[in-house]
């Protein structure tokens, strides 16, 4: 039974931390560019893939495939936001429309990584099975996910410094706050905007590949993993980094125990049950900005 | 011949769709992207009727969408307290739900093994086992909610609507309960795709929940908004461009499952492409 318990407990420590990670970087780009951005998620199958191609494809060492991945994923949402948010911000579009042309997005990039790499499910590591495993209180835990559990808390706090501390952070603060206030005040909104896409499509790629090490990659990771980001999110507040990041631990408890109590495959299903009734009774969330 | 029928078919079916969900996106401006869902139901409880009790597909089929209309409901009722985004996002919540009921009830709906060998519908002895056949009862049904959708957008209820869409606090002033209307007309939407539903799963006799998935709810609102929202023969031509290219794209000699894929590849550029330089779509009156 406390097996179980702890087992439980570090697979949704595991979980939070991926989710934490989604968040952050959905939360970055929401509360900048202010609207839901539901193409963000197919960074994430951006970041697996890229991994993928390199490390597997092309046999390139493990950290240069990181680095690259994290790059072209943070790159092809720059891209993104330049070619298509851009202008319809300017056009003063409303949310939706943005809503509509990021599920745009979305389908586009999941069907063209499902042309070029088929929609079948892949793993990343090299050594399945051949892992170091470590022993806490019963349950077990693997050396990949430590290693994913210490770089979401490094990018966690260290995005958090950046934003509180740099210039830069004050620049990214001062456009969520107004946009037209921080060009008056001589911030060059835009190339502020691309970063904020940039970086936060940079830390949804880490999220798709610290998925593939763990478990594997498919084209149709990006949205599940945007859905749970979005979800802790709104469970945790919106535009609140800290929020977001407990919400992610809290979603990825209740999946984890209903995983437990009723099978695996329902985790889906409960998650936007979670969804749902924070919708209806705590729209603002737990920790509102 | 059977080709140019079998298209025509399904271009009914998803015309029905498109007409359902241009009446909650259309006319009442609710973004809702779980069409797919209530599509699903519909198929599923049909088929599940026709073949444990072998009634009539007529009787299975209304059966079916009241079924949909008491989930429509219940959903709806949480739903009409959602603004905008939030709104869109609890529908794509219950449309992950519903799918994955359809994958993992296994005991009830086989799972990802679907349902197999679904009759074709049957009235007064005369089986619609012939395409052709099977294509005139799409068409009326087709033309069926075609009525629904007029009588609808010219009654008052219609007008409210359309007032609700443009400023729902306005309209709130007069003393419209409008969390009211968005619930009726979601409820009706509901019914419509699932009538749709039992007409797919009876024409295709088979049907497993991957036709029911948030994808092809994205695909069903693509439809509408490349047609133009509230525009009932936008609704039809929609359905009409976007079930025939992916035909083309076949025709053109890619493989099935890259086909597929292009299919997908092909409508986000659409939604991408209407959303920068068309958004009021190739015939809307109104514009999200």
């Amino acid at each position: 039974m406390m097996d179980i318990v702890v087992q439980i407990a570090l697979n949704a420590v595991i979980a939070g931390a991926i989710y934490s990670l989604v968040a952050i970087g959905f939360n970055l780009i929401y509360s900048t560019a202010r609207f839901f951005d539901i193409g963000y998620g197919a960074l994430a199958t951006v970041g697996g893939y890229s991994v993928f191609y390199f490390y597997k494809m092309l046999n390139l060492p493990i950290y240069v495939s990181i680095i690259l991945a994290i790059v072209i994923s943070g790159a092809i949402g720059w891209l993104v936001e330049k070619l298509v948010y851009k202008k319809l911000r300017k056009e003063k579009a409303s949310n939706v429309v943005l809503l509509i042309a990021s599920l745009g997005v979305l389908t586009v990039i999941q069907a063209i990584v499902a042309i070029l790499f088929t929609s079948q499910f892949q793993t990343l590591s090299k050594d399945i099975g051949g892992q170091t495993t470590y022993e806490i209180f019963g349950g077990v835990i693997t050396q990949t996910q430590v290693l994913i559990l210490v770089s979401g808390l490094l990018i966690m706090t260290a995005l958090s410094l950046v934003l509180k501390y740099t210039l830069f952070g004050k620049a990214i603060r001062a456009v969520s706050d107004d946009e037209e206030v921080a060009r008056i005040v001589g911030i060059n909104s835009g190339r502020v905007m691309g970063w904020v896409f940039f970086i936060g499509s940079a830390i949804a790629g880490i999220a798709g590949m610290s998925v593939g090490f763990d478990t594997g990659i498919e084209p149709v990771m990006g949205l599940s993993l945007l859905l749970k980001g979005v979800i802790a999110v709104i469970v945790g507040g919106i535009g609140n980094i800290y929020g977001g990041v407990l919400g992610a631990f809290l979603l990825a408890i209740i999946e984890n125990l209903g995983a437990w109590q009723f099978s695996g495959e329902w985790k889906d299903a409960i998650s936007f049950f979670v969804l749902i009734i924070f919708l209806i009774f705590r729209p603002q969330g737990i920790w509102p900005k | 011949m059977e080709y140019l029928v079998h298209i025509l078919i399904f271009v009914s079916i998803y015309g029905i769709i498109a007409l359902s969900l241009d009446l909650v996106v259309g006319v009442a401006g609710l973004l809702s992207v779980t069409q797919a869902a209530f599509y699903g139901i519909g198929a599923y409880v049909t088929a599940l009727l026709l073949l444990g009790t072998g009634m009539n597909f007529f009787l299975a089929a209304i059966i079916g969408m009241i079924v949909t209309a008491v989930i429509a409901l219940g959903v709806g009722v949480v739903f009409s307290r959602f603004k905008s985004e939030f709104y869109a996002l609890g529908s794509f919540g219950f449309n992950i739900i519903v799918f994955s009921i359809f994958l993992n009830w296994q005991s009830v709906t086989r799972g990802p093994l679907g349902i197999p060998g679904i009759p074709r519908p049957e009235i007064f002895g005369f089986q619609f086992s012939e395409n052709s056949a099977f294509l005139v009862l799409t068409l009326v049904i087709l033309a069926i909610a075609y009525g629904v959708y007029t009588w609808i957008e010219k009654s008052s209820f219609g007008r409210v609507l359309k007032a609700i869409r443009e400023d729902e606090e306005a309209i709130k002033v007069f003393g419209y309960t409008t969390s009211y209307y968005k619930l009726v007309i979601f409820v009706i939407s509901s019914m419509l795709a699932a009538l749709a539903g039992s007409l797919f799963a009876t024409y295709i006799t088979f049907i497993d929940p991957s036709s029911f998935s948030l994808n092809e709810s994205i695909f069903m609102l693509s439809i509408i908004i490349l047609g133009g929202l509230s525009s009932k023969r936008g609704a039809l031509l929609g359905a009409f461009c976007l079930i025939v290219l992916p035909e083309v794209l076949r025709f053109v000699g890619f493989p099935s499952d890259i086909a597929a894929q292009m299919r997908q590849v092909t409508y986000g550029l659409i939604l991408i492409l209407l959303m920068l330089y068309r958004p009021q779509g190739l015939m809307g009156e109104f514009r999200l």
